[in-house]
């Protein structure tokens, strides 16, 4: 659960609090693990975002993603050398690079166990990587997981009741089904930043449901 | 034949029936596997566990300073069914837990944890933490409040007057939240409606997401709050007047008041509406009237 302080964290980090509720935020920090690790992701997210600026522009789509998501004077800031975006605008950057980085990787090395939620015919390889690719394509990382826990939940489902089973199956499919209307929505508007955000919530779905459905196996074992 | 075998079934149950006392601060553990746990309250400081089940179960009831925790043995047959009828005092914390197991609970007035695989969780009460979960079994909290934590999978969850902080959230089910008083709330599902009608509150949170699903969200004359809408493939209306500003293909923004609140409802392929309180949960009630004309 998101509490009150979880949009502030950007303001936080860019220097745009007051001194009484920059105190506050850093007392309720001390206190809350999530914001606290929320507040580190979105330090790498900037970190990145930052690092990414200093690239040599060999596929620029920073500024595309930065328009469609509504970051205004990007000009400005990068004379600045200063980020200062919403936490959804940080989080749909966040997903874009990760996926970003990760489908070029997938264009060469093409990962032996593939996510199941992949289902677009994969394009020839580009110089001009498009978002369309990244964001239909998931993180390695992701597909292994999501590998690995399915192949736990294969092992485990004969220890789980059928009617069960049936039912994780069934809303698997129904999870894997908003991940492939999401994917299908962002081949036509790669850069919606609340499509971004809506898939990479399916897909963190479809892993918590995976896990608990893993846990759930290895229980009665 | 048949009347043979259910009369030695009937022999073959068992009724245990203890009480043991508690100390103030204990709380109740109960791990059952298939059948139910029932909890009511009551004023004495004890704890009643009566439990029926099979003669090769045998109840096991440990009750310490810090607890009372019951569980049952069922030897060489494995776990059986037993229904749990079991009473403890208002101010007792719950932990409850089973596999095939229904769970009810009614007047808590502290801590309830539930979670079951295949179950119903029904749940009148609960103070600070309270936390209900099922994988396929519908998730009801009425007059709780607290941090609220409530988790089905392939069942609808309904949630009436609570106050605290709430999330709700499943995969394959409605999600109804009336009569809600809360600075933050966030529920969300795939395959399902949203129905939230409760407050407004200056500096809160609120997040309401489906993707194949209709979002009926309430907010009340004089809020202050800045609302962030996103839909694919829905339609958005208000039952009064607002200004959209930020619009996009997808998604686009309107301020009321001051709009220290932030309200974020998103439905990928569902109609958004935002009425006043009473309304929404007006549409709900005529909803399941008409659901149950159609039965």
């Amino acid at each position: 659960m998101r509490d009150q302080w979880t949009d502030r964290l950007s303001e936080y980090l860019d220097g745009e609090l007051g001194a009484a509720e920059r105190a506050a935020l850093e007392g309720h920090l001390a206190t809350c693990a999530e914001c606290g690790a929320t507040l580190a992701e979105l330090r790498r997210v900037v970190a990145r975002a930052g690092a990414l600026e200093d690239r040599p522009p060999t596929a620029d789509l920073w500024p595309v993603i930065a328009e469609h998501i509504g970051v205004v004077s990007l000009p400005a800031r990068r004379a600045r050398r200063r980020i200062s975006f919403t936490v959804p605008q940080l989080a749909a950057a966040s997903v874009a690079l990760a996926l970003l980085s990760s489908a070029t990787a997938w264009l060469w090395v093409r990962p032996a166990a593939r996510a199941p939620v992949a289902t677009t015919p994969l394009p020839a390889a580009s110089p001009a990587l498009s978002l369309v690719t990244a964001a239909t394509y998931p993180d390695k990382r992701y597909a292994a997981q999501v590998a690995d826990l399915e192949r736990a939940l294969q092992r485990g489902r004969g220890r789980l009741d059928s009617t069960t089973v049936r039912v994780i199956e069934k809303n698997l499919a129904i999870i894997n089904r908003a991940i492939r209307d999401a994917q299908s929505a962002l081949a036509a508007d790669p850069a919606n930043s609340y499509l971004n955000l809506h898939l990479a919530q399916e897909m963190r779905r479809k892993l918590g449901l995976l896990r608990q459905a893993a846990a759930l196996a290895g229980a009665r074992s | 034949m048949l009347t043979t075998l259910t009369t030695l079934a009937a022999l073959a149950l068992q009724q245990t029936d203890t009480t043991v006392p508690v100390r103030s601060g204990a709380r109740l553990e109960v791990n059952n596997f298939g059948g139910e746990i029932a909890v009511k309250t009551w004023s004495r400081s004890a704890v009643r566990v009566a439990a029926s089940h099979s003669s090769h179960d045998r109840i096991q009831i440990d009750a310490s300073d810090q607890a009372v925790h019951v569980k049952s043995e069922g030897g060489r047959h494995g776990p059986g069914t037993i229904d749990y009828n079991i009473t403890v005092p208002t101010w007792m914390a719950l932990n409850l837990s089973g596999v095939y197991t229904d769970i009810k609970v009614d007047g808590a007035q502290n801590e309830v944890t539930a979670e079951t695989v295949q179950g119903e969780v029904t749940v009148l009460g609960g103070s600070g933490t309270v936390s209900l979960k099922s994988v396929q079994g519908a998730v009801t909290l009425e007059k709780a409040k607290g941090r609220i934590d409530l988790n089905s999978v392939n069942e609808e969850i309904k949630a009436t007057e609570i106050s605290g902080d709430l999330s709700a959230e499943t995969v394959n089910g409605d999600i109804t939240l009336l009569q809600i008083e809360s600075a933050n709330t966030e529920a969300n599902t795939v395959n399902g409606d949203i129905t939230y009608d409760g407050t407004i509150k200056d500096a809160g949170r609120y997040r309401f997401s489906t993707h194949d699903g209709e979002l009926r969200i309430s907010v009340p004359e004089r809020a202050n709050v800045s609302v962030s809408v996103s839909t694919f493939n829905g339609d958005f209306s208000a039952c009064f007047p607002v200004k959209l500003t930020g619009k996009t293909k997808h998604r686009f923004n309107f301020t009321l008041g001051s709009g220290s609140a932030r309200l974020e409802v998103e439905s990928f392929d569902g109609d958004i509406k935002i009425c006043r309180p009473g309304q929404v949960g007006k549409d709900e009630h005529d909803k399941d009237e008409h659901d149950k004309e159609d039965e």
